[in-house]
């Protein structure tokens, strides 16, 4: 039996045509990527070039100026290098042959760096670290005033305040977050809405009163006085991204919970709480970047240069010797932007969940 | 187990009443179901039964005593949320241990009973999965398994099937039935769905707007509904309803007047079952409107004197198409009637 082969006349492409448009559907997908690629590297170059250039001013600027020819041979070496490992990533899709690629243009992009610039690095610039008078040796005295204090003292009130703001706020906003999330107590739409109007209150404006409250409470000039101020005003805003988290718990969990045994408590601390664990990261390592990078607030209530935080420090030094030595001062920013940085770095896959939670409020 | 007790519970929320006022006796090792529409009240019923809500008024009582004021953690009641409510963060086997941390039950023995459950409702190879790793069908067994673990006066289901497929419905109704009669515990199901009820419990509650409607077995449920609610929640496909005028020993449909066992007045509603309706060209004439083959059998829609009947036919003997006249049949005694105003079934019955 013959089959008639009469044309029919359809939609469909004939059969030579698939490989034609699997062509075309690969050239657009390489297309795409490479706009996208080339979008993020654009804009993330007026982020990342100040940066790096502070980082390459701290390891290669000696007293007196600023050597920008270390700062491009540096770009003209890595930027090609990202170039090129974006071609190979655009051109192939396997994982292997992309690490291998990464690895060796790595390598690459050091040992060029090392020959051209390598004899430019110095540490100097970080002698802040272990010489507390720097100051006073580059200026001979210090404008603000006495002995300049050691950079430990001032990473060491950060710290302290970092921490213990983020505790503060941790604790609060947990049980604030939990209580709002799950009890009905009068006057609970006006406390929800209360926390997003305080949010939105510019806070310097409180400042002057802050001010004489501390005063007069006898908390001016000391790290637990800005503790308590950036906690109060940074809490309404915590009490209500965790309180999006703990709406995202469902019910359910918690009566199952305590119709197995649980008291409400137990039920809480062995159920609820590992459901909203990245919440708490989150806002755990967003309050500590927000204390640790606090600087209008400190600058108005600290006084005393042994209560000196880190961003006072860096204000102090570079008013004290910026123009004479631009080295140090990019040396102790680089200094102080390293704990938040490491922070973000290691706990990134919570904080951009942070928002999901937030949504949900 | 338990025999369960509910007097004269009231739940209300404010102004409104999600229960009211109702009185349910359970005997020890008996399978209920209370069935009805979402917002009647059972799962209100159900979680005022396990502890996590205080009735209004009125009391609960387990074997004789009332435990309206014992917490649900002393209750020692096992339930089975709609969504099954595992814990995210634990493994399946911590899930199941987690009621005997509670109970003062040693690690070597809880284990023990963990995995002698898990054997029970067929869990053994996924004990260290977490939740997230299961089916649907997994998560439910696990769910079992965790509410029976420390052995329960009082099993309560939440809905248990309705997030499962139709064949692993079918599996878990009989699972749940196997192991409720294995260990003999007091066991309510609530659901919305009357084949759940009917083919699961020994007895089914109709609730209805925070109020029972009728208790009873399937039988009694279907046969000698009380109002005119359960004969149409009842039954699948549903009953068809006319209204009608008693006047003495005689109902006026329309133009028919068909006679009564016993005196009746007022307004009235005939309910008659789809399958108490033939098309065997006896009696009234109708018009085939629309063929609906649901396998075993055929679903007609027709267009008679008294407005639109539903009635089916065996499958195999189905011929009806859509515009065929047919003359349809019924069974007098299968007609139940209603009083218009109370909803409640009148004793009287059609006589041909």
């Amino acid at each position: 039996m013959h089959a008639p082969t009469l044309p029919v006349a359809t939609g469909r492409p004939a059969a030579a045509d698939w490989a034609a448009l699997a062509l075309r559907a690969r050239w657009r997908r390489v297309a795409e990527q490479s706009v996208l690629l080339a979008l993020l590297l654009a804009v993330s170059l007026p982020i990342i070039l100040p940066y790096f250039w502070m980082v390459v001013i701290s390891f290669t600027a000696r007293s007196g100026g600023v050597a920008v020819s270390v700062l491009w041979t540096a770009c003209a070496v890595i930027v090609p290098a990202v170039i090129v490992y974006c071609v190979v990533h655009l051109a192939t899709r396997s994982t292997r042959v992309r690490l291998i690629a990464a690895a060796a243009l790595l390598a690459a992009t050091v040992a060029l760096l090392a020959a051209l610039v390598g004899d430019a690095l110095h540490f100097a610039n970080y002698r802040f670290l272990w010489r507390p008078n720097i100051v006073e040796e580059i200026r001979s005295k210090a404008t603000a005033g006495g002995q300049f204090p050691s950079v430990w003292i001032a990473f060491r009130n950060s710290l302290a305040l970092a921490l213990s703001e983020t505790a503060i706020i941790l604790t609060v906003a947990l049980l604030a977050g939990y209580y709002v999330s799950r009890f009905a107590f009068r006057g609970r739409e006006a406390f929800l809405q209360g926390l997003l109007v305080l949010h939105a209150f510019p806070a310097m404006t409180l400042i002057i009163p802050l001010f004489l409250i501390l005063n007069w409470i006898g908390l001016l000039d000391t790290i637990v006085g800005v503790m308590l101020v950036l906690a109060t005003i940074e809490l309404p805003f915590y009490v209500f991204v965790l309180k999006g988290f703990f709406d995202a718990v469902p019910w359910d969990i918690e009566m199952s919970a305590m119709t197995d045994g649980a008291t409400r408590r137990q039920a809480f601390r062995l159920v609820v709480l590992p459901q909203v664990r990245v919440g708490l990261i989150a806002v755990g390592v967003f309050a500590f970047i927000r204390a640790w990078e606090e600087y209008i607030f400190v600058r108005t209530m600290l006084i005393e240069n042994t209560h000196w935080v880190m961003s006072l420090y860096l204000y102090w030094v570079s008013d004290d010797i910026m123009g004479v030595d631009y080295g140090i001062v990019a040396a102790v920013s680089v200094f102080y932007v390293l704990p938040s940085l490491l922070l973000y770095v290691f706990c990134q896959k919570y904080l951009t969940q942070m928002t999901i939670g937030g949504i949900r409020g | 187990m338990a025999r369960i007790e509910l007097r004269n519970v009231q739940k209300r929320w404010g102004e409104a009443a999600a229960v009211e006022r109702i009185d349910l006796a359970i005997d020890d090792g008996a399978f209920v179901a209370i069935l009805g529409p979402s917002g009647c009240g059972k799962t209100t019923t159900l979680l005022m039964l396990a502890g996590i809500y205080s009735p209004t008024s009125g009391d609960i009582a387990f074997d004789g005593a009332r435990v309206n004021d014992v917490e649900a953690r002393d209750r020692n009641v096992g339930i089975v949320f709609q969504s099954y409510a595992l814990y995210p963060s634990m493994s399946v086997l911590e899930n199941i241990l987690f009621p005997l941390r509670f109970a003062k039950v040693g690690r070597a023995e809880g284990e023990r009973r963990a995995r002698e459950i898990a054997a029970l409702v067929q869990i053994e190879p996924l004990l260290e999965r977490r939740p997230s790793q299961l089916s649907g069908g997994q998560q439910q067994r696990v769910a079992l398994a965790r509410a029976l673990v420390k052995r329960p006066r009082l099993l309560l289901l939440d809905e248990p099937l309705s997030n499962l497929d139709a064949s692993l419905r079918l599996t878990m109704r009989t699972e749940i039935r196997r192991i409720q009669r294995e260990l003999g515990v007091t066991t309510i199901l609530v659901t919305h769905d009357q084949i759940e009820a009917t083919t699961m419990a020994d007895r089914v509650v109709v609730m209805n707007a925070g109020g029972i409607e009728q208790e009873g077995t399937a039988r009694d449920l279907y046969e000698r509904p009380a109002t005119l609610f359960v004969a149409t929640f009842i039954g699948s496909p549903p009953i068809n309803l006319f209204d009608g005028v008693a006047a003495g020993d005689a109902v006026t449909v329309r133009d028919a007047t068909l006679p009564l066992s016993s005196l009746a007045t007022g307004e009235v509603v005939l309910g008659v079952r789809p399958e108490s309706v033939r098309a065997n060209g006896g009696g009234m004439p109708a018009r085939v409107a629309a063929v609906e083959p649901m396998g075993r059998e055929v679903l007609y829609t027709a267009e008679c004197p008294f407005g639109a009947i539903r009635f089916v036919e065996a499958g195999a003997d189905a011929r009806l198409r859509e515009g065929d006249h047919v003359a349809l049949d019924y069974t007098p005694g299968g007609v139940l009637l209603f009083d218009k105003a109370s909803g409640r079934r009148l004793e009287t019955r059609i006589v041909s």
